[in-house]
């Protein structure tokens, strides 16, 4: 019996391993025929669907997205395909698909990020929607038409604790004195991508980028405690680590909500940072007429209204760039205030190179 | 002793089986019939070359289309030049080059960690009574499912300037200083290795019986003597933990982008995240950093090989004795539970408390101002359920698909090596040390071709691209965790089954699985775990309106929606717990006996 089974047994050895082969070939099989069966789908969908209405594929950061997309579909029955997500990984799906893309409108906040895609080509030009622009909205309006300006919220609004801080600081300067030692807070440019058009802005405002440099040197010596993003700033500015924190307008009066004794105040000049809609300019024509539609109904009243109410402590708050319609209550009024745009072709190839020299000079 | 792997006798030819009994007849003298075994050669023929069309098309295509962009960025229309070394030289300066050593020592230091942390818990919960071990592997599985900025946050929040240790009076700046530097990061990259080392050891201790240790208390040896015998039996799993650990760590960006960072000591991912974060982005200089990243893991697999070389770790056979655990009293007992107290206390502990005061606390989470306001928003208007559905399908599907395919390579890892094997270990340990984002860019840059989609093949944003670099970036993790478990599987459990008639699938059904049913459970849950949360391959290639969990929450993080998005994490921690606990409980209630003590290993 023992050598009857023997043999076998050394007959077979190293069978196991081939085993396991055929069942790693039926795993890879099964995954190729999913695969395949899936494409050929999209592929059949594509070629019935050609010269009819076809999907808008959206890209947005925007708080209250879902809601203006659910709207627009449902007034004007076009399909959405709305690509939710942080302005930084859209903006590497964008770079990465750039040979085949597939999105077909661009709804986040930035103009230097709007112009960088426009000197690549990558913006439809010339598509101006037929509005009564406001001050605000006239100074944002690229002129050769590649983005359109649906908004715009301030870089490097000024929120402080009212509690420890009675008299805040009137001017950029007063800001370098040992009065507000380490109780200056603000965001690092690389991971927060409304925090690059402040930095962008004071060097704009002071004459350069060495000035700049030099302008946030002095801040960090003065002891300035940076942060990732808006969110751990306030946080900071809410547990009392600093009394004054440089964010977002939309963030800094999204705080006054929740908590009583933060307060928001513009110092002069604040950089104006617009929220807008590029359309993609390989899309498919139909889908670009879509977005050109889209982009008309977000400057309606009926989308304004969707914008003001959708995020309410977030995006929403931000001033319209159109006339007739009005800011929220609860923004501060910009009358009195210097605002100032900087010139986002100029400033938009600078974002990497400025930003390297903040995360080693200023984060570290 | 019993044999778990049991034999029924032939049935007699002339007996006529009925009814199910001659339907389980019908389908065994099929799988032995020629043309099954026909069917069987050809697919093995064909095993081979669809294995490595597989590892190309997930793993290999993707990988190089991205870090060829180092050499030649025109390729992918990534800048003007075929070919340059400049990237490759930027690495080796400034600042990237000190963040790529740190993240090589501090990758050394925390899988060494996760050895000396999780080896200990393992032998404890395999070997001993220690009171609530039952409970130690659905811990770890908690563990494994927080992402790793999770706990970073919730150190954070505790010993931060005006965090809630000075806020409770406890003022120690030098608890501030330890954790808000390298030593924290070290510390909690270490934390993060301790659930890999647990289920590699684990896994291992399971398939040794009692036998190894009976043999030296019969030759003298005293209880230490007979650890520091049984210790080098388990090297393939203590090799695999480290080297895994390693890679791991390499690539994590959780900690890297919130403690690290705040610690201002940058690690690699975080460079390489910011060149491609930044805009435009630079994905040359990301793919150069990869490219070092990929290299830095010869080094572990390199003390791997000369840790194992020539010899054999087989010890898992059906004759494997369950092995009686070793009584705790007095002191070890104590320290035992302490021990591993304090363990789950620095890993879940302390996150679970930054989470939960995250979510419980609306204006910012910094005062004592306790609302349930988070949750509801959560559970009214969030939208979670869709998100939620989604990634336990993701999980479900991803995990199912790669528990075969792991297995798949862990066998051949566990086979002799030969330069293709070797090549294989490579490819797949290189794939755990590139960041998730690598792989995540690399399927845009080869699935989005422009020719494929002229030959009508158009994956980018679909479900199906998404659930395959899912698969792709966790079949190295789950190959490398199984090798442990498959290298002690003896070949005589299949042989016996083969020479008592069984085809090769039913003899490795009723000899194999049974044995390697417990480790390919728990390869599940982790590939399950580690895909749920998943954030940078879920952002970058998810379908247009079917966003996974993990997007819904960075959603609310990015938009000032701390609050509710810690709250919409919680919950989805919570959602995978359960969906742990089925999957556990489910084993427990439906294995067969045998199944179970042969993979539990001990008896009490």
């Amino acid at each position: 019996m023992t050598n009857k089974a023997l043999y076998p047994v050394r007959a077979l050895r190293g069978r196991r391993p081939r085993f396991a082969m055929a069942l790693g070939a039926v795993a890879a099989v099964g995954t190729l025929a999913a695969m395949t069966a899936s494409t050929a789908g999209v592929a059949a969908a594509s070629s019935s669907q050609k010269n009819k209405i076809v999907p808008l594929v959206v890209y947005s950061a925007q708080g209250y997205d879902k809601l203006i997309t659910q709207d627009f579909s449902k007034k004007f029955h076009i399909p959405v395909q709305l690509d939710d997500n942080s302005t930084g990984p859209l903006l590497t799906q964008i770079e990465a698909s750039k040979n085949n893309p597939k999105w077909g409108l661009l709804f986040v906040d930035g103009a230097t990020a709007f112009a960088g895609l426009d000197t690549q080509g990558l913006l439809l030009r010339g598509y101006e929607p037929n509005v009564s622009w406001d001050s605000l909205g006239s100074q944002a309006l690229p002129k050769d038409k590649s983005y359109i300006p649906t908004g715009v919220t301030l870089a490097g609004a000024m929120a402080y604790n009212s509690a420890k801080v009675s008299n805040p600081p009137s001017t950029w300067q007063e800001l370098l004195s040992s009065q507000w030692k380490g109780q200056v807070g603000t965001n690092d440019p690389s991971q927060s991508g409304p925090t690059y058009p402040f930095v962008a802005g004071m060097m704009n405002y002071l004459g350069g980028v060495t000035a700049g440099e030099s302008f946030f040197s002095k801040l960090k010596s003065n002891g300035l405690v940076v942060n990732p993003t808006n969110g751990p700033t306030l946080a900071a500015l809410a547990s009392g680590q600093i009394n004054i924190a440089l964010v977002q307008s939309s963030a800094a009066v999204g705080a006054t909500f929740s908590d009583k004794n933060i307060k928001v105040k513009y110092l002069d000049p604040v950089t104006i940072l617009p929220s807008a809609i590029g359309i993609d300019a390989k899309a498919s024509k139909q889908e670009q007429v879509e977005a050109e539609e889209f982009a008309n109904y977000v400057l309606s009243p009926a989308g304004q209204k969707v914008m003001q109410t959708g995020d309410p402590t977030g995006d929403s708050l931000y001033y319209p760039v159109l006339n007739g319609i009005a800011p929220r209550k609860a923004l501060p009024s910009l009358t009195g205030v210097k605002t100032q745009n900087i010139n986002p072709y100029a400033w938009g190839p600078r974002e990497n190179a400025v930003n390297a020299w903040y995360d080693q000079n200023i984060v570290q | 002793m019993t044999s778990v792997v049991t034999w029924a006798p032939e049935t007699p030819r002339d007996a006529a089986p009925s009814g199910p009994r001659r339907r389980r007849e019908g389908l065994r003298r099929l799988a032995g019939s020629p043309s099954a075994r026909t069917l069987g050669r050809r697919a093995t023929q064909l095993g081979r070359p669809v294995l490595w069309l597989s590892i190309i098309l997930l793993i290999l295509a993707p990988c190089a289309c991205f870090l060829v962009l180092a050499v030649s960025p025109r390729l992918f229309s990534q800048g003007s030049q075929w070919f340059t070394l400049s990237y490759l030289r930027a690495v080796f300066t400034g600042g990237t080059a000190v963040a790529l050593l740190d993240s090589i020592w501090v990758s050394c230091a925390a899988a060494g960690m996760g050895l000396l942390i999780g080896f200990p818990i393992a032998w404890l919960a395999n070997r001993t009574t220690l009171p609530g071990r039952r409970f130690v592997a659905g811990a770890m599985w908690f563990v494994l499912l927080l992402p790793s900025w999770l706990p970073a946050l919730g150190w954070q929040r505790l010993v931060q300037p005006d965090g809630v240790m000075y806020r409770i009076g406890l003022d120690f700046p030098f608890v501030t200083h330890a954790i808000m530097g390298p030593f924290g990061v070290v510390l909690l990259l270490g934390l993060r290795c301790v659930p890999f080392t647990y289920l590699a050891i684990s896994a291992a201790l399971a398939g040794l019986g009692q036998e190894f240790e009976d043999a030296a208390r019969v030759h003298g040896a005293s209880r230490s003597g007979a650890i520091r015998l049984v210790a080098p039996i388990l090297a393939p799993a203590i090799t695999s933990a480290l080297a895994i650990g390693f890679a791991e760590t390499v690539s994590d960006f959780g900690v890297a982008s919130t403690l690290a960072y705040t610690a201002h000591f940058p690690l690699a991912t975080y460079q390489l995240y910011a060149d491609i974060n930044g805009f435009p982005p630079s994905f040359s200089g990301a793919a150069a950093i990869g490219w070092l990243l990929v290299a830095s893991v010869a080094v572990p697999l390199a003390l791997q090989a000369r840790a194992l070389r020539g010899r054999s770790y087989a010890v898992l056979s059906g004759r494997t004795r369950p092995v009686v655990r070793r009584e705790l009293r007095g002191r070890a007992k104590a320290g035992a539970i302490a021990f591993l107290s304090l363990f789950y206390l620095m890993a879940l502990g302390v996150p679970g408390f930054g989470a939960i005061s995250s979510s419980l606390l609306a204006d910012f989470g910094t005062s004592l101002q306790l609302t349930f306001s988070n949750y509801r928003l959560v559970f009214e208007s969030s939208g979670l359920a869709g998100p939620l559905e989604r990634s336990l399908i993701y999980g479900a599907i991803t995990a199912s698909v790669t528990v075969v395919g792991g297995f798949v390579f862990a066998t051949l890892l566990a086979k002799k090596r030969t330069k293709s094997t070797k090549v294989l270990d490579f490819l797949l340990l290189a794939a755990v040390a590139l960041p998730s984002v690598v792989f995540a860019a690399g399927y845009i840059f080869a699935y989005n071709l422009p020719i494929l989609s002229r030959i009508g093949i158009n994956i980018y944003q679909t479900v199906t691209l998404l659930v395959l670099g899912y698969v792709a970036s966790s079949l190295p993790t789950n190959a490398r965790v199984l090798v442990g478990a498959v290298s002690q599987v003896q070949r005589s459990l299949h042989e016996a089954g083969r020479a008592h008639g069984a085809g090769s699938v039913r003899a490795w059904i009723r000899g194999v699985f049974p044995v390697l049913s417990r480790p390919l459970t728990m390869a599940w849950l982790l590939t399950f775990c580690g895909i749920f949360l998943e954030l940078p391959i879920s952002q970058l290639l998810y379908a247009p309106s079917s966003p996974p969990v993990s997007v819904a929450i960075q959603d609310n993080l990015g938009n000032y929606h701390f609050g509710t998005g810690m709250a919409q994490a919680v919950v989805a921690v919570l959602f995978a717990l359960v969906a742990v606990a089925i999957v556990l409980g489910g084993y427990r209630l439906l294995a067969p006996k045998g199944w179970r003590r042969i993979g539990g290993g001990a008896r009490g």
